[in-house]
């Protein structure tokens, strides 16, 4: 549990700001980029990959946007501070898994971050508190350029910036907003969202990014597509489509709390804090479903005893990894859910 | 990509099936994936959403253009066919090698086959390792060796270049 030692429990990014922070949660940007001379991680020798980290690691450290960084080598942490990074979202679980030498900067405010071999030799991100796409956007493109100055990017003016998989070919950049949306899936409308979203060059993913469940409705929504357009059209993009999902929640919000639905709706909610208040033993999926309908519950104008900047920190804390960095021991699943139980109930008072 | 069911809608729902060992993806609209049964478990929120969104391999592997079995790229050696089983490249000359076959697979991908965004001006040449250089010299002599033994003599002047450049000492732009 070194790692975890390092930092601090509460994040900045997970602070309630800006427009509906009931419904967004942070924003991220993220660049992928690659080492002009060395293969692709997926194609590199170790010895090459041990050779890419030092470089990129060393010119983090020159470009002084990580003071008191954290700085790490994947291979050699154990399971449980990878967890940890990954339920951060400073780490993929690709990059969680890694065998070979691969490596990891944090920022000491945690909204800047690299990823080293993860599928590109570099994955460099920005994450923010609440809907700030021009903010992340501006960050991460200084630590991009920073980065850039210190190491030959491979780059060619036909295909931009070149990544291992050509759905990041281009600009490499990927921006998206944690989106909670509570009614909207309540109401069984997600699937006609999805597939709307597929038409406008956007995806949609789970809480931990590619190829991960959807947990208590929360929906990384990002672009499809990196080449043909400047990252600042990707951005307004996002932009546009993000404020007509908040229309699109809105109104499935207004559904839930107009007859015949208002009193189903309520009872749902109060049911749910009535179980995150007094369950003696909670896993971490029934916790992210039931503190969903609370904090929809909340947006909707009933007390439930909390503000969005705890209901975001609780749900980052209530992960299986932060409730052993708390218990400060690793615990068995069902150690775990007592714990959790116990931990909440202290913080829902 | 069209539902592969009724043909008419886009398909949204990519499900990969095992069956008997053999892996079978079904690309289907909304409507088809309901009618086939398969709940997308809403109601609780737990869906493993990457059977929504897609399985990236075998989007490669119906849009890739056909190409010869040969093709290959000549600084890393990754067959294209590779390239078509796994949808990862294995290095920044993959870009040039397989051009062409990328610049449509690319306008499949983005619609679109030219960047628009940032132009990189480039950056400093690497204080490489010792190991790494000697190793990259041991590639380049054995390219050398190659272009000499076929008459090569432009791409032995170009290795010979390349070899010069990386044992000058702390490298040139």
């Amino acid at each position: 549990m070194d790692a975890i030692k390092t930092f601090r429990p509460y994040v900045t990014w997970a602070n309630a700001r800006g427009a509906w922070p009931d419904m967004i949660f942070s924003t991220r940007v993220r660049f992928a980029r690659n080492l002009e001379g060395f293969p692709f991680p997926n194609r590199a020798e170790p010895r090459q990959l041990a050779e890419i980290r030092r470089l990129a690691l060393a010119a983090a450290k020159r470009t002084g946007l990580f003071p008191k960084g954290h700085y790490f080598k994947i291979e050699a942490l154990g399971p449980l501070d990878k967890r940890f990074l990954v339920e951060r979202h400073h780490v993929s679980h690709a990059l969680a898994s890694a065998v070979l030498p691969a490596g990891a900067v944090v920022a000491n405010d945690e909204d800047l971050s690299a990823m080293i071999n993860e599928e590109d030799h570099l994955r460099l991100q920005c994450l923010n508190a609440g809907f700030a796409i021009e903010e992340a956007f501006k960050a991460a493109l200084k630590l991009d350029e920073a980065l850039g100055r210190e190491l030959p990017f491979a780059f060619r003016p036909r295909f931009g910036f070149l990544t291992a998989c050509p759905t990041n070919t281009g600009t490499g950049m990927r921006v998206s907003c944690l989106a909670h949306l509570p009614a909207l899936s309540r109401l069984g409308q997600m699937p006609q969202v999805l597939e709307s979203l597929s038409h406008l060059g956007v995806t949609a993913r789970g809480i931990y990014g590619e190829g991960t469940y959807v947990l208590g409705d929360f929906y990384q929504i990002s672009n499809a597509t990196c080449l043909g357009r400047n990252e600042e059209d990707f951005c307004n993009n996002i932009d546009r489509v993000i404020r007509n999902l908040i229309r699109q929640e809105i109104s499935a919000r207004e559904t839930l709390l107009k007859a015949p639905l208002k009193l189903k709706t309520e009872d749902t909610v109060f049911r749910a804090l009535g179980l995150l208040k007094h369950a003696r033993t909670l896993s971490y999926e029934e916790f992210m479903q039931n503190i969903s309908l609370a904090r929809m519950g909340a947006a909707m104008g009933w007390n439930m005893g909390l503000d969005f900047s705890t209901f975001n920190q609780v749900t980052l804390l209530m992960q299986p990894a932060h409730i052993q960095a708390a218990a400060g021991r690793e615990l068995n699943p069902a150690e775990r859910d007592a714990f959790r139980a116990d931990y909440l109930r202290k913080k829902l008072g | 990509m069209l539902c592969e069911e009724c043909r008419e809608k886009n398909a949204v729902v990519f499900l990969k099936l095992a069956v008997n060992n053999k892996v079978t993806e079904l690309h289907l609209c909304p409507a088809c994936a309901a009618k086939k049964g398969m709940g997308f478990g809403l109601e609780t929120g737990a869906f493993n959403i990457s059977d929504i969104v897609g399985n990236m391999s075998g989007y490669f592997k119906d849009f890739l253009p056909p190409e010869k079995k040969t093709l290959r790229c000549g600084a890393c050696g990754l067959k294209y066919s590779e390239f078509k089983e796994t949808g990862r490249l294995g290095c920044p000359d993959c870009y040039l090698s397989f051009e062409a076959q990328l610049g449509e697979l690319m306008s499949r991908i983005h619609g679109a086959s030219q960047h628009s965004g940032r132009v990189y001006q480039g950056g400093p040449a690497l204080k490489l390792s010792k190991a790494e250089k000697a190793r990259r010299l041991e590639e380049l002599r054995g390219a050398l060796h190659d272009a000499v033994a076929k008459e090569d003599f432009e791409g032995a002047a170009r290795l010979r270049d390349a070899m010069r450049q990386l044992e000058a000492p702390r490298g040139r732009d």
